[in-house]
């Protein structure tokens, strides 16, 4: 099996779309640069750089060759870890050339906020309806920090929304449950 | 002896107008039903309505925030212009009764009533400084307590949502999938919105899509005499972020002109969705807007 789906991954490779992870990428390091240069704490930037990129991240699941695919011997799901992994990684690289320009007041740099954001789209996109289940999955980290910016601070709601960024693993652990339940879908 | 055969008369083809119309009722029932609207909007009235210049978080940051309130909304007009667009690229639409042009036409037409959303926000915004009895800008002793946004200032949401419909178009048009197209959505609108003090310097402000005034100028070091400074003018002190004393530039031209670029780069942008034939004539009149655009406002800032 891994066989297989180590002779998919350049195939693969090639089918994602990379140009919104860079046209993306191109706009947070122009902004990040902006912040450096202008030595105001990166905080914010991050968290957006979070959404942003767990987003394009669940966004790379899209698979226009799914329902051809269905009878080959490798799994929706094994196709989904292995678009997640080229994705994952490539977003991984941009996050850490963030955090080279980037200071937040915490100094932590972590990477659990982009993890858990994609975790719980992913987990969206493998329960959600075949026909917009990407499509729903990829905008789900993007609202749960609007949700987080959105929701005034100091109440047990806005402890909730901001699960994903102050207790990022154990939402990511919860998300990939949530996607190990689904793993025939 | 063959007998001849007789075919029922046929419905006569119905005319692109009549099609086009079709085409943008359609596209407009469709576009209420899109639930970024209503959250796009509920976000840019909560932000509105937030704003209270007794609880300024600085000084004259409730003028600025006014400005960039209606970002949420910008989002949600270009998700649902790339929604519409984005229907174009289904194969099928090659063999429509009518040319993309009219097509695009009509998705434009069901896009204007946005704009027109976009118009009332920006008289919302106008009734709410006044209801507030005007907001603060400045430090003392260059200070004023009832400033108002201007008439081009109030316009620039007109002109950003003729963008939001245009950014949206182009990237609908022309990418292959919405989960792409949402999220990079977000992070322009975002990005342009809620980090506008990034734009803030002079040499940058001309090129910000959401251009919140004042412009900041420096004028004079920390140890300068602000009394010595013109009257008129409003000031902001050294600090943090601040080398000098600055002087808080607010101009009605400065806006106007920039309402000129945002017009040009909208035209700019609908040209990378519009078919072939026209596209040229797009590129050329977006391009002048945009050029003249950031050529004044380099002549207007001090």
């Amino acid at each position: 099996m891994m066989a297989t789906l180590a002779r998919a991954t350049l195939p693969t490779a090639r089918v994602i779309r990379w140009w919104p992870m860079v046209g993306a990428s191109a706009l947070l390091l122009a902004a990040a640069l902006l912040t450096a240069a202008s030595d105001r704490p990166g905080d914010l930037l991050l968290a957006l750089a979070s959404a942003a990129l767990a987003s394009l991240v669940v966004g790379a699941l899209h698979d226009p060759a799914r329902t051809l695919l269905e009878p080959v011997p490798v799994s929706a799901m094994q196709r989904r870890l292995l678009r997640l992994a080229l994705a994952g990684g490539a977003a991984l690289v941009v996050w850490a050339a963030l955090t080279l320009l980037l200071t937040d007041s915490s100094g932590t740099h972590g990477v659990g906020p982009v993890v858990a954001l994609a975790s719980v789209g992913v987990a969206v996109a493998v329960w959600a309806p075949a026909r917009s289940a990407v499509l729903i999955g990829a905008v789900v980290p993007v609202l749960l920090f609007s949700l987080g910016q959105a929701v005034p601070g100091g109440g047990p709601v806005s402890e909730v929304a901001a699960l994903w960024h102050t207790d990022p693993w154990p939402v990511a652990a919860v998300a990939l449950a949530a996607c190990f339940l689904g793993r025939a879908r | 002896m063959s007998t001849a055969t007789g075919y029922a008369p046929t419905r006569p083809a119905p005319s692109p107008l009549a099609v086009g119309v079709a085409l943008a009722a359609q596209e407009l029932r469709r576009m209420l039903r899109n639930p970024f609207l209503p959250l796009g909007l509920g976000f840019a009235l909560w932000l509105l309505w937030s704003i209270d210049p007794r609880t300024e978080d600085w000084a004259g940051s409730s003028y600025e925030g006014m400005a960039m309130s209606s970002v949420s909304l910008m989002w949600a007009i270009s998700v649902a212009a790339a929604v519409a667009f984005h229907r174009e690229r289904v194969p099928v639409a090659v063999g429509a009764p009518v040319p993309e042009v009219v097509r695009v036409l009509a998705r434009l037409a069901a896009l204007v009533p946005l704009l027109a959303l976009a118009g009332a926000f920006s008289a919302l915004v106008a009734w709410r400084q006044r209801d507030l009895g005007g907001l603060p800008v400045g430090t003392e002793p260059g200070r004023t307590l009832d400033a108002l946004h201007s008439a081009p200032e109030l316009l620039q949401h007109l002109a950003l949502g003729a963008l939001a419909i245009a950014l949206g178009a182009v990237l609908g048009r022309r990418m292959r999938h919405l989960a792409a197209v949402i999220p990079l959505l977000f992070l322009v609108w975002y990005l342009a919105g809620a980090f506008y003090w990034l734009y803030g310097h002079p040499v940058v402000t001309p090129f910000s899509l959401v251009q919140v005034q004042p412009t900041l100028v420096i004028i004079g070091p920390s140890d300068a005499d602000p009394m010595a400074f013109p009257q008129g003018w409003l000031l902001s002190p050294p600090g943090e972020y601040q080398d000098g004393w600055g002087r808080l530039f607010v101009s009605t031209a400065l806006a106007w002109w920039h309402n000129i670029y945002l017009l040009g780069l909208s035209m700019l942008l609908l040209a990378a969705a519009w078919p072939r034939s026209g596209r040229r004539a797009l590129l050329a009149a977006g391009a002048v807007l945009a050029v003249l655009g950031v050529v004044g406002q380099f002549q207007v800032i001090p």
